[in-house]
Order: C-alpha cells, then sequence, then structure tokens
C-alpha cells in the first residue's frame, strides 16, 4: 500500500521520533509513505479573520501538489498540519470567495523542475478534493484496527494508558469532525487495539496550552500540569498523544511544573506511534526515548520482564 | 424622563469592524458565560471570554486592546465548541488583536524569546505564536 503523507516542520527536526516511529511502525504494516515534492511549512494555525487569507496559500498549495501526483488522500501525524489541512479543505468548499482569491494567487506560482531546471507556471485550480486523514484514521479505516491486533508481538496487557486528543483533533466539531464531538473513541479504540487498558480522565479534550507556552510559560504549563495531574489520579502509567507541540508542553515542560508544584514528580509521555512500534515488535533504542524529559524506556522495559518473569 | 443609554458612532463603528472581521454576529450573545467556564487559560485573564464579547457589543475598543486576555487565547476552540449561540469566540479573539495598534510593536517578538528556550522549541510554537501575536 501506497499513501501520501505530509510530516510537516517539527517532525523533520524537534519531533524526529514521531517521524522515524511513524515510517517504522508504517513499514511493519507494510505501507510506504510518500512525501508530496516541494512541501513546505503548512503554516500551523488556520487563519481565523477573515481579512487575513494568505494563510490558506500554503496549505492550499500542499493539498494541490498531492493532487497533481495523482493522489486523492494525504496522512498526517502532526495535529497541527491536520487541522490547518483540513480546514483549508473546508473553506475552500464552502467558501466561494476564498475558493477564487486563493486560486488566483496560487495559478502564477512558478515551479522549476530540479533537474532541467524547466519553469512552468499557470497551474490548474484546487477545488479541496485531497481527502485529510490524521494517522489514527488511516490506521483505523485503511489498516483497520483488527489487522494491527493481529500483529502486535508485545504484550501490553498490564499498560494502563491515557489516551489525549487535546484541542486541534477534534475542534471545532463542524469542520474536522474526526470522531464524535463530545465522546470520541478512536483514541481508546486504538489503545484497545495494542492490547493496553484505556483510562477514563476527564481532561483528554482539554488545551495543554499551546503556543502560549512560548510567550507565556508559567501559565501554560499550569494547564499542562491539571492535564498531567488528572491523567495520575484516574491510574495511568504513561499518557499518548499525537502532537509536537502537546509533547512540548506535557514532556519536554516538565522541569517547569517540578519548580511550580512541588508534588509533582514528573509522568512519562509517549508519541501514539511510538507506543504503536513497540508493540510491532519495535526496540526501545529506536524509538528515539532518550529525548523524552521523562524517560519512557524503563516503564516499557519493566512491562517485558514481567512479560518474561511469567 | 428616563435617560436612555446611547452608544456613540465610534463605538458602533469598532463593533461594526469586529463583526466584519470574524465573520462572527456578536449580538447573539446572551452572556450565559459557557465559555468562560471552559476556557483553559480563565485563570489568567483579566477579562473572561464572554466579557470580551460584551465588551464587543458595547464597542469598548480601548479596554479590549489592551487587555491581557486576548494573549492568552490558544485557538483551542473549547469555548466555540460550548457556546449554545454557535460564536466563534477565538475569530472574535483575532479580530480583536487584529485592530489593536496596527503599526505598533509586535506583542511578542523573536527577541522576546530568552536564548535557552530557543533551542528547545518546536517549529510548529514559533510559527503559530508569531502568526498569532505579531503583526
Amino acid at each position: 500500500m501506497n499513501v501520501h503523507y505530509y510530516p510537516g516542520c517539527t517532525l523533520k527536526e524537534k519531533a524526529v521520533n514521531l517521524e522515524n516511529s511513524t515510517i517504522a511502525s508504517m513499514k511493519i504494516l507494510g505501507c510506504d509513505l510518500q512525501e508530496p515534492r516541494g512541501w513546505t511549512c503548512c503554516g500551523a494555525e488556520y487563519p481565523l479573520s477573515e481579512e487575513k487569507i494568505a494563510g490558506l496559500a500554503a496549505p492550499a498549495r500542499i493539498l494541490r501538489q498531492v493532487e497533481a501526483e495523482g493522489g486523492t488522500k494525504v496522512t498526517t501525524t502532526c495535529a497541527f498540519c491536520y487541522n490547518v489541512l483540513k480546514r483549508t479543505n473546508y473553506a475552500l468548499k464552502t467558501d466561494p470567495l476564498k475558493h477564487k482569491r486563493i486560486n488566483a494567487f496560487l495559478k502564477d506560482d512558478i515551479a522549476i523542475d530540479h533537474d532541467t531546471k524547466e519553469k512552468t507556471t499557470g497551474f490548474p485550480p484546487y477545488h479541496g478534493n485531497v481527502s485529510v486523514v490524521h494517522l489514527l484514521e488511516f490506521l483505523r479505516d485503511d489498516i483497520g484496527f483488527k489487522e494491527i491486533r493481529a500483529r502486535v508481538k508485545r504484550d501490553l496487557s498490564g499498560l494502563n494508558v491515557a489516551a489525549y486528543y487535546g484541542c486541534r483533533l477534534l475542534r471545532p466539531y463542524n469542520e474536522i469532525g474526526m470522531d464524535k464531538p463530545d465522546d470520541p473513541v478512536i483514541f481508546e479504540d486504538f489503545i484497545t487495539s495494542l492490547g493496553a487498558q484505556v483510562i477514563d480522565f476527564p481532561f483528554r479534550q482539554e488545551c495543554c496550552g499551546s503556543y502560549v507556552s512560548v510567550s507565556r510559560p508559567e501559565a501554560a504549563s499550569e494547564a499542562s500540569y491539571r492535564i498531567l495531574r488528572s491523567a495520575k489520579i484516574e491510574g495511568a502509567d504513561v499518557l499518548v498523544l499525537s502532537c509536537p507541540l502537546c509533547y512540548y508542553n506535557l514532556d519536554r515542560q516538565q522541569n517547569l511544573i517540578k519548580e511550580q508544584h512541588m508534588e509533582f514528580t514528573g509522568f512519562p509521555i509517549l508519541y501514539f506511534t511510538q507506543l504503536l512500534a513497540w508493540a510491532l515488535g519495535e526496540n526501545t533504542g529506536s524509538l528515539g526515548l532518550e529525548e523524552h524529559c521523562y524517560n519512557p524506556a524503563p516503564l516499557l522495559e519493566s512491562l517485558e520482564k514481567a512479560e518474561v518473569a511469567e | 424622563m428616563r435617560k436612555r443609554i446611547k452608544r456613540g458612532d465610534k463605538e458602533k463603528g469598532y463593533t461594526r469592524s469586529i463583526v466584519q472581521r470574524s465573520g462572527q454576529n456578536v449580538y447573539a450573545c446572551y452572556q450565559c458565560g459557557r465559555c468562560s467556564a471552559g476556557c483553559p487559560f480563565a485563570f489568567e485573564m483579566d477579562i473572561l471570554p464572554n466579557q470580551i464579547v460584551r465588551l464587543v457589543q458595547l464597542g469598548q475598543e480601548d479596554e479590549l486592546v489592551q487587555s491581557k486576555a486576548i494573549y492568552l487565547c490558544a485557538s483551542c476552540f473549547t469555548c466555540v465548541s460550548r457556546c449554545p449561540k454557535g460564536i466563534d469566540i477565538a475569530r472574535i479573539a483575532e479580530a480583536v488583536r487584529e485592530t489593536a495598534d496596527p503599526k505598533g510593536a509586535d506583542h511578542f517578538g523573536p527577541d522576546d524569546i530568552p536564548a535557552h528556550r530557543a533551542k528547545d522549541l518546536p517549529q510548529q510554537a514559533y510559527v503559530a505564536v508569531f502568526r498569532k501575536f505579531s503583526k
């Protein structure tokens, strides 16, 4: 199976462990990921103002490139990219004025061929028809959670997992609509398919602080702390997420949370692809776990030891 | 005779400009406060999300653009998903930020990030924060 895959800027540098575990686990599941040629940053934030529609140009260009390469579907693992690409499709489909203005702008793009240096311009309009799917949706709909269950090599039954959606995977509901708005289950179903136990925790859809952690780190870490505290109280061993910025706020900022809250001693965080790759048989050494502020490797290895001891 | 409270022409103009920029009908708000109850940053805000909408209705430009609250919005859309009237408050906050001294200095620019943090931040955080909080 071959599918288009849009990594986004962060996965190439600060979230290499997310990208590597994605590629490794998709390879095990027999799926090749193909990046659209010449992709750029999607802009990270969907422009909310009616005046700032230039922010739609970059994501529309990426999606147009996928279409030009014959793709009808593009997968992403980063929640921000997923949100921006999907909302851009929605805007182009539902707002004729935005469709007209963006396509008028993108028509005059100049593409330079890498080998022949030949310039082309006059691009066809993009109508928002490439379907944008998160890797979780792709695993559910195209690969199938049953298939994953059959391929899991490790026993995760002793692991209590808090599945954390955050904001970008679900909201706004009318434009994203990844799952049922009030009671999403896709992440929980995915964790269950790996054989781990899902714990219900009330903060699974709360915001981790997002980009406010750049400008107001102490305010954002308070929001992050509430999520981690909730997961811990409900009995989770690990929190699993899909967004590099959530990872930054919930893992890399743990030292700041420790400064603010004496009782906080750290909490392990994993990307969902890291847990997937590990369950499918990858070793902890290849998952980039040493980059985590709180290293989850001992937790995963302790599960393995328990398995051997039995 | 009772006094009737009126808004001046200037205030009316401000409300209209927010309505145009955000595409939201701010007059639909009846101040139930569900947005503020759900907001993950309400604990740090000087004016709450429902108060932002009320101030827009009243055209209180100065109070809005000088508030800290508009720079605490993380666009997480919790308020949007809870609003019984379907008002997109994240769009209203964005519109207010846009009207805040368009020619002035950035609220938050590259120089505001301390060097020891700059290495650790993910790229998407930079792109997002400058899109939201700088001109």
